[in-house]
This record gives structure tokens, C-alpha cells and sequence, in this order.
């Protein structure tokens, strides 16, 4: 039985200085890593309503809200220094922009207390109720 | 013709309605349907209804109303003009549908298909009419499908009203042929101005027809294809032309 133990490096040192990126969550797979004309297409045509947003990608209707990263937490969008051949070597990635909220979507759903993401956003708060010291 | 709210939004449906004449109101009165737009690849598909009097059906022959595919863009904008004027005896009604909303029905995870589309449009716009008084008693509709199903459904909905649908409908009855013309005077006026509502710059308004096999429309979706968005709302990616220009240039995406 063989065990992955090579270590991912992230080069946080300049976290502070980085710039800060509008970050959305699509409810599909994108076979694409590069750049893409998010403002031009996606941004351009998202609709603010009152509890949503909505918008098209690839002629499906998507509905979505904006949600914050929890609090005390800052979210990193990394980039891998150097493509290694294989995944017993470490890995090296340096953080290209950084975000506090993210606009998330859902396939035709509206958006809703029980999709993952908004759990995962919660988790730190109930982690820390958990696990945290107890006063007396 | 004024699209009105389609101009400033163009991502949802519309609706476009003249006043309806009194004497629609008092007497039996017949009405036409048709659409324009159903085959392109780009732009909106228009439903449109025209009603008048059954008494003023020979007025109504006077104007000289014919199906719009057999006249030149001019004469059918010349022939809207004259149907608009006769607000005394003659109202209309449009429905829009946006390619975007054609392209999210077609594609929604519970399929809603371009037939049932159609139906729902154009039983909605002869409930539109009923509930603002018109005494309707004829229909007469052009359809693309089996007639004798559609004609089955609509007689079940509008029990009262003596439906009648026929392939080619828009040649046979003037009514219809009237409808035909509101369609496609609204359906080309979208297209020629259509406001894109991306952040493309200049898009070059090249595209022919919007049929598929046009190759001024086939070089458009050439050029306007992004990798990763596929295409501007303008185009309907329910369509076969359009899902294979993404399969073959543009990146794959899994739902």
C-alpha cells in the first residue's frame, strides 16, 4: 500500500499586497485553466433581483447570491509555481489574488441555506462552538 | 416599429400590444396566429396575434394583406403601418421570446421543447385577447406541427371558439396572414437592432438571415465564438448549429 506524502508550499508572504479578484463558483465542470472574459460575458449580463442573482452560461439559467468568506478568514486563488510529473514530489504555489466573498452559482436553484458552500461557510463558527474551550 | 421594453431588455420575454377597438368589444370577432422566427439560430422567435370583426373580414382583404414571407421587407412595414392605422376595427399582439429565454427552456434539466413553447405562447396571447373583451368566435392558426392535435387542444381550451389549424395558414386565411405580418416586422426589427448586452465593443451585425445554412450567419458564429462562454444571448444554444461549433472550438464544459 503506497502513501501520498509530498507537501504543498504555499508562498503566503504577500498575501496583504495582492490583488483582490471578483471570484465565481459555476455549478459545472469547465475543461479550462486561463484566463476567461468573466467581466465581458458574465458579469455583463448577471441580473440583480432582490434575494438572487441570475444570469446564462452556455444557454442554462443559473441563480446565485454573493456570500462572504467567514470572518477572520481570507480566501487565496493559488497557482502552481512549477507542474511536476509526479504526485509523490512537493508542490510549490504561490497565491495569485485573494478574495473575502465570492458570488456562487446553482443550476436553475435558487439560492438557498442548504447549498454546500453556504454549510462550509458556516463550519468555522460550529467548529469553534465544538471544539473550542469551554467556560465556566 | 417601437419594441419598447425589448430594447432596454432584451434577455427576457415581451409583450407587445395594440389598443383593442371598441368594436371588438361589442362584436364576434375572428382572430389569426402565427409566428415568425421559429428556424433561425440567432435572435427571437415572435408570436403574433391580429383580430377584427368576422364583418370586417372583407375590409380587412382591402388592405391587401398576404403571407409576409411572399413580400419584400418594405411592403411588409408599409402593410404593419396600415394595420396599426385601422385602430378603429383591427388590434394586435405580440409576444416576444427571447433567444435567451429559448435557449434555457430547450435546455432546462426538465426539458421544456420549442412545440410546447409555441403552444403555451400563442394559447396565452388568445387568452390575452379574451380577457380584455374581444368576442372571439373564429381562430385560425398556422402551425408547423400536426394540425389536427394542435386544433384538438386548442378547441378543448377555448370551448366556443371555432378553431381552425392549418399548415400554411398564413396564404389561406387574411387574418393569419395579418398576424404573419406583425410577427415578422417585430421579429426583423429585433434582430437589425439588437442590443447586445455583453461588453463585445463594436459586434459587427453581419449575420445574414440567422438561418443555419446562411453562410453570412455561419461566419458570425465562426468569429463570435469565445472559448469558454460559447456565445453573446443573442444566439440560441439549444440549437444543433451552435452546440456544434462549441463541441469542436470551445472547451468543454460537464453539467
Amino acid at each position: 500500500m503506497s502513501c501520498n506524502t509530498s507537501v504543498i508550499r504555499v508562498q503566503a508572504s504577500s498575501v496583504e499586497q495582492t490583488q483582490r479578484v471578483p471570484v465565481h463558483l459555476m455549478p459545472c465542470e469547465i475543461e479550462h485553466n486561463g484566463t476567461a472574459r468573466v467581466s465581458q460575458y458574465l458579469t455583463a449580463t448577471t441580473k440583480d433581483c432582490k434575494h438572487e442573482k441570475t444570469v446564462s452560461f452556455r444557454g442554462r439559467g443559473l441563480r446565485g447570491q454573493e456570500i462572504s468568506c467567514p470572518q477572520g478568514y481570507t480566501g487565496l486563488v493559488l497557482k502552481e509555481i512549477n507542474k511536476l510529473g509526479s504526485d509523490q514530489e512537493d508542490r510549490t504555489v504561490r497565491v495569485s489574488s485573494v478574495f473575502d466573498k465570492l458570488t456562487y452559482w446553482n443550476l436553475e436553484t435558487p439560492p438557498n441555506s442548504d447549498d454546500t458552500v453556504v454549510m462550509a461557510m458556516d463550519w468555522p463558527e460550529l467548529a469553534e462552538a465544538i471544539h473550542g474551550p469551554v467556560e465556566d | 416599429m417601437e419594441l419598447g421594453p425589448f430594447e432596454t431588455d432584451n434577455a427576457v420575454n415581451c409583450r407587445l400590444t395594440s389598443q383593442i377597438p371598441d368594436v371588438c368589444q361589442t362584436e364576434d370577432c375572428c382572430l389569426g396566429i402565427d409566428e415568425a422566427g421559429r428556424g433561425p439560430v440567432l435572435g427571437p422567435m415572435v408570436y403574433g396575434i391580429c383580430f377584427c370583426p368576422i364583418s370586417k373580414k372583407d375590409k380587412l382583404k382591402e388592405l391587401k394583406v398576404a403571407d409576409s414571407k411572399t413580400l419584400t421587407e418594405t411592403e411588409r412595414e408599409n402593410l404593419f403601418e396600415k394595420l396599426d392605422g385601422a385602430k378603429s376595427y383591427i388590434g394586435w399582439a405580440l409576444q416576444i421570446l427571447s433567444p435567451n429565454t429559448i435557449s434555457t427552456s430547450m435546455l432546462q434539466r426538465t426539458k421544456y421543447n420549442l412545440n410546447s413553447l409555441s403552444h403555451d405562447t400563442a394559447i396565452g396571447l388568445v387568452q390575452y385577447a379574451l380577457d380584455r373583451g374581444v368576442q372571439l368566435k373564429e381562430v385560425f392558426v398556422d402551425t408547423v406541427g400536426p394540425a389536427d392535435r394542435y386544433e384538438d387542444k386548442l378547441s378543448k381550451l377555448f370551448p366556443g371558439i371555432k378553431v381552425t389549424v392549418r399548415p400554411k395558414a398564413d396564404s389561406l386565411f387574411p387574418i393569419v396572414s395579418a398576424a404573419s405580418i406583425c410577427a415578422k416586422v417585430a421579429r426583423d426589427c429585433a434582430v437589425k437592432g439588437w442590443n447586445f448586452a455583453e461588453d463585445l465593443g463594436e459586434v459587427d451585425t453581419n449575420y445574414g438571415s440567422g438561418y443555419p445554412n446562411d453562410p453570412k450567419t455561419k461566419a458570425w458564429l465562426l468569429k463570435y465564438l469565445d472559448p469558454v462562454f460559447g456565445y453573446p444571448q443573442f444566439v440560441r444554444f439549444s440549437w444543433s448549429t451552435a452546440q456544434t461549433l462549441m463541441d469542436s472550438k470551445g472547451v468543454t464544459v460537464h453539467w
